[in-house]
């Protein structure tokens, strides 16, 4: 039972950090300007089989992924484990191969269509 | 036979209850007030005290009790204390009387229990490490409960514990009976449910024993029920034995496809393998019994299976893999369009049936058969009622007096047969039978052997019309297998008219019953396949150019039927008879490897699920036809398990509306349809095809390639020979 | 009034009466107990927790009633001093207090707990986090604190979801900075103002909290050793064996001394203001 006098529940919003959708987005690009930057370093210090110009286009397709974001809490959310994921690829905590997983290269392609699905013998 | 003794004497008490119900029934029964720990309760007069406490949600322990058996009262593990009483009380025996004060978690009780169990304990061995019943024992679970948490057990002269000699009563129950605590559940089964008296007492006290009196066998086609009654682990189940531990294994709801009753089963499973099958309640079609063939016939799903797709090369049939052989059999499909036909088996789910309907439509082809065959004069398979149990399983306990056509139900479903015999322990049922004689563990009249009797019956000439006429609730049930015979059509519809003329002034009562023997024959009709398999070769000038087999391994048509230029295509799980005279073998599920829409004869839509995979390069059924509709260039459309159902719905709605029963109607009308081929009735007698025990346990494929159920075969066989065998008896 | 109430809440052990043994400190515990009731409700209309009848069965855990009533003046001080952030009090297991809170409360309250004189909470033993994804406010985040002057533990109860931040403790309690990273790391809950917050646990670009309901037991990704790239590479987990899941049901009722147990949380009411 919620005594009368404590806070009532109720579904407010606490900022994260960003106030407004511009804030979020200037955090946003803030992110990217800084990964971009620091790619060169991460690929030269970390011996990364792969060449500046590829992992940007990485870092791209990272961020595109959540370009439909429109909650400025979920974007900073993502902007702060971005944030952390960068400070420990600078800082060399993070090691090649877990920079390489971003790639992803290791992982199988599974069918898609019924055929291909029925030969395989995946439900 | 059991009847009287059973009727009047083992049930005192209840029946005393029920008369007393029935008397006040005009006058709505008064309901007794009692108190069960405190809390009240009211209940039906001659309620006991053992099902008042289960009312509040209290289960007072028992061995013996068993809803579905008369009360025994002999394990007193069910002693609870009344206030006033000086003495604790069987709750399992005793009704509640007014204003009673049960108390099930006293002093007094928990003494009693703890009594009781330390007795049962005395000579109860030790084993339960090296136990089967171990986890899902009674009297585990109860001495843990209700037990005292110290022994008193001393044996300082090594005396040991009381030694029983086991019994050898077939290849399907395991007995220990060192392990018995004389609950007499088994022989009660066996008495009451089983109709066969082969269990029973022998001594007294401390020398009392259970068996059979005379070396031989439990022969009955429910003796696997013994195995879940049995509190303890003295009858376990011989197939299972130091298989599994029950909290490790993987239970799966589903439904059981050896007969046409649909029995609701669990399928245990550990790490992709069925390790048991055991009975789910429903009450509506097996109660919480299970015939041997569904529970034992699980070893079969390992054997003989195909698990490669094969084409044959060079007059031999050898492994490829699912790419050529879908192509081949796609060429051959599209090659013969139209001049293709296809032929169901019994244990085809109704996804893979409107699957390969569909294609065969596409093709060009309304050439799609069921195995079983139906006669498709007249109405033919055009109105549900002339082919469904109309009166559902529930009816038999309503009818008071049923007429049994050309079938052996005790072997046919056995189910259903536990179900008549129930109703004639308890109900008063009689039963009446055309065809030959059988044992059928209830006493019937034999009203005749041949269809002639259906003549006279129709025209009232026969002095049992007279009896049929007077029941207030009749119930004929026609074998399906009666509807094979050249005279089928005639037969059905002689019972139609025999039916209508009964069900007149019976306010929705159903008389017509259909008794099929296969689970997919309903399905497959009610989608609309045709039922004459044997004509695709009527038509000599144009054999069908491929014929496609989905599971079909009765052999109606055997490759010396067909052209050499046939092209046989076999879809299925075993390697039977289909497998053996094909040119292309596509590996298809089991039903418990796949999500399955099976409907009984009931016209009960119920769903098999997913318990294991299927093995090898195995497929589920109706996956295979949808790529083969791909490769052939028809693509069928639908992916997924739900887009098939949504299909299914369009064609057939009751298909997919799970666990109900569409009932048939236009009875009427199909009895008129019929009428005109009622004339031509044959002179043969009736003749069933599963007589004997032996008989009844390969009847499918995968009883076929079952071990067990040839073990089964062979114990009684062997017992024919033993000098005990009464030629009744099985 | 609750001062003096207070001062006998937190009363040290060594200023117990003298402890009796067996039925008689029972009997003591319980006229104390009923009489303090009874005077604290003529005085301010509080309505109270009834005692709970000395327990006799041995399987049943006992309390010390003594120890219960002090607990629950003691939460009712709390919810007094902090009206605007405490919602609930409450003793589990029978002698465990909790004093349930807004979020926005958790500064205020922790510091309370552990500056206060009669408190002197100063020892943060853990923190714990708990998720039910049902709930709107899907986490819980649990606070033990202990306070070595009075041998006395406590424990506080907050909520927040997956994007709404807490205030972080660490500038109280200094040994907090790696439990809430911890949190963090599991359940992705959020510390505003956490001087380093980042993942304690689960290795660098690991994706996912995996203590939250919604995590799959198997987790997403397995790793190994290639060969051919001469690295560890991570792959989606695929199981050749299937998980092993034990059935344990019991159609008995396995504990029926349990069936009239008291429920495990007992909410101590908190008297009104008076205006």
């Amino acid at each position: 039972m919620t005594s009368k006098l404590a806070k009532p529940v109720v579904r407010q919003v606490k900022p994260l950090l960003s106030l407004d959708k511009e804030e979020a987005r200037k955090r946003a690009l803030n992110l990217y300007k800084a990964w971009y930057r620091q790619i060169p370093y991460i690929v030269r210090d970390s011996y990364l089989p792969k060449s500046v110009e590829q992992c940007r286009a990485k870092l791209r397709e990272e961020f595109e992924k959540h370009r439909n974001l429109t909650d400025i809490r979920v974007i900073d959310m993502l902007v702060i484990k971005g944030q952390m994921e960068l400070k420990s690829c600078a800082n060399k905590w993070s090691q090649s191969c877990h920079i390489m997983n971003f790639f992803k290269e290791s992982y199988e392609q599974k069918p898609k269509d019924f055929l291909s699905k029925f030969m395989d013998g995946r439900p | 036979m059991l009847r009287t003794p059973l009727h009047r004497a083992l049930l005192p008490c209840v029946r005393e209850a029920l008369s007393v119900s029935r008397a006040s029934a005009s006058t709505a029964p008064e309901k007794i007030e009692v108190f069960i720990d405190d809390k009240r309760v009211l209940v039906e007069p001659g309620t006991t005290v053992l099902q008042a406490a289960a009312l509040v949600g209290v289960e007072i322990p028992r061995f013996c009790y068993h809803e579905r058996l008369a009360v025994a009262g002999n394990c007193r593990m069910c002693l609870v204390e009344v206030e006033k009483s000086p003495k604790p009380v069987a709750a399992c025996a005793m009704p509640v009387m007014k204003g009673w004060r049960v108390k099930t978690n006293s002093e007094m009780t928990k003494k009693a229990r703890e009594g009781v169990m330390e007795f049962l304990l005395v000579n109860h061995p030790l084993d339960c490490p090296i136990c089967d019943q171990g986890g899902e024992c009674d009297l585990q679970d109860q001495s843990m409960a209700f037990g005292s948490d110290r022994s008193r057990f001393t044996d300082i002269d090594h005396s040991g514990k009381r030694a029983v000699e086991d019994k050898d009563i077939g290849p399907l129950v395991k007995t220990i009976m060192t392990r018995c605590i004389h609950c007499t559940r088994c022989i009660r089964f066996a008495s009451e449910v089983a109709g066969i008296d082969d269990l029973g007492t022998t001594g007294r006290g401390n020398d009392m024993q259970v068996g059979t009196y005379v070396e031989k066998m439990f022969l009955s086609e429910l003796s696997g029920n013994i195995i879940d009654l049995c509190p303890v682990g003295a009858l376990t189940s011989k197939p299972y034995s130091f298989t599994a531990r029950p909290w490790e294994t993987r239970k799966t709801e589903s439904v059981d496809v050896h007969d046409a009753i649909g029995s609701n089963i669990v399928v245990s499973t550990r790490t992709g393998e069925v390790l048991r099958i055991l009975p789910r309640v429903n009450e509506e079609v097996n109660e919480e019994w299970l015939s041997d063939k569904s529970r034992f016939a699980y070893d079969g799903l390992r054997r003989q299976r195909l698990i490669s797709p094969m084409l044959k090369v060079g007059g031999q049939l050898a492994p490829v893999d699912w790419e050529d052989a879908l192509v081949s059999c796609a060429r051959a499909l599209v090659e013969a369009g139209p001049h293709s036909a296809a032929i169901v088996g019994g244990l085809a789910d109704a996804e893979s049936l409107i699957a390969l309907k569909d294609l065969f439509n596409r093709l060009g082809s309304e050439q799609l058969f069921t195995e079983e065959q139906f006669p498709v004069d007249g109405a033919a398979t055009d109105l549900r009622s002339s082919y469904i149990l109309n009166n559902k399983i529930t009816g038999v306990e309503e009818a008071d007096l049923i007429l049994l056509v050309g079938t052996n139900p005790r072997f046919e479903a056995p189910l259903l047969n536990a179900r008549i015999r129930k109703s004639y322990v308890h109900n008063e049922l009689d039963i009446a039978l055309i065809g030959p004689q059988l044992n059928l563990t209830y006493d019937y009249t034999h009203v005749g052997e041949g269809p002639d009797v259906l003549k006279q019956l129709v025209s009232e000439s026969h002095p049992f019309a007279r009896k049929l006429k007077a029941a207030k609730k009749p119930m004929i049930i026609l074998g399906a297998q009666q509807l094979k015979r050249p005279d089928g059509a005639a037969i059905l519809a002689s019972v139609q008219q025999i039916s209508q003329k009964l069900g007149k002034n019976k306010d929705g009562w159903k008389v017509l019953n259909v008794l099929q023997q296969t689970a997919s024959q309903v399905a497959a009709l009610d989608l609309g396949y045709k039922t004459n398999a044997r004509s695709i070769l009527e038509n000599g000038s144009n054999p069908p150019k491929v014929l496609f087999l989905l599971g079909a391994d009765e052999g109606v048509i055997q490759r010396s039927d067909l052209p050499a230029s046939t092209y046989v295509i076999y879809q299925g799980h075993h390697g039977d008879v289909g497998a053996s005279m094909a040119d292309a073998v596509l590996p298809g599920a089991t039903y418990t490897e796949k999500q399955g829409t099976y409907v009984n004869t009931e016209g009960r839509a119920q769903q098999t699920l997913v318990a294991v995979t299927p093995p090898g390069m195995a497929r589920e059924d109706w996956k295979i036809i949808r790529a083969l509709s791909e490769v052939s260039g028809y693509k069928l459309d639908f992916d997924t398990l739900a887009e098939v159902r949504l299909r299914l719905e369009q064609v057939a709605p009751n298909l997919v509306k799970y666990d109900e029963v569409e009932e048939a109607n236009f009875f009427k009308e199909a009895s008129e349809l019929n009428k005109d081929a009622s004339a031509k009735l044959g002179n043969e007698s009736f003749d069933v095809k599963l007589k004997n025990l032996e008989d009844f346990y390969m009847t499918n494929s995968i009883s076929r390639a079952s071990e067990t159920m040839a073990k089964c075969v062979q114990a009684v066989m062997k017992q024919k020979q033993s000098k005990y065998y009464e030629a009744q008896s099985a | 009034m609750a001062s003096q109430l207070f001062r006998l809440a937190v009363r040290n052990t060594t200023q117990l009466p003298k402890i009796f043994s067996g039925k008689q400190l029972l009997q003591n515990c319980i006229r104390t107990s009923t009489t303090a009731v009874h005077g604290t409700s003529e005085k301010c209309d509080i309505p109270e927790i009834k005692p709970t009848s000395p327990e006799q069965r041995v399987t049943v855990r006992k309390y010390d009633a003594e120890l219960r009533e002090r607990l629950t003046d003691f939460g009712r001080y709390v919810a007094e001093c902090l009206p605007r952030y405490v919602q609930r009090v409450q003793l589990t297991c029978g002698d465990e207090l909790e004093i349930l809170i807004a979020p926005e409360g958790i500064l205020p309250v922790i510091m309370f707990l552990k500056c206060h004189h009669n408190a002197q909470y100063t020892n943060i033993t853990d923190i714990a986090g708990m998720d039910v994804p049902s709930r709107m406010y899907r986490f819980e985040i649990i606070y033990n604190l202990l306070s070595v002057r009075y041998n006395s533990r406590i424990r506080v109860k907050t909520y927040t979801d997956e994007l709404t931040p807490v205030d972080s403790i660490c500038e109280i309690f200094k040994g907090a900075n790696w439990y809430e990273r911890e949190a963090w790391d599991m359940y992705g809950i959020f510390f505003s103002n956490h001087p380093d917050l980042r993942r304690i646990l689960t290795d660098y670009g690991f994706e996912g909290h995996p203590q939250r309901r919604d995590f799959p037991l198997s987790g997403y990704v397995e790793v190994r050793f290639d060969d051919e790239r001469k690295r560890v590479v991570a792959e989606p987990v695929e199981l050749s064996q299937e998980f092993r899941k034990f059935d344990l049901s019991n159609p008995w009722e396995q504990f029926p001394n349990f069936r009239d147990a008291p429920p495990a949380a007992e909410e101590i009411p908190i008297p009104e203001p008076k205006k």
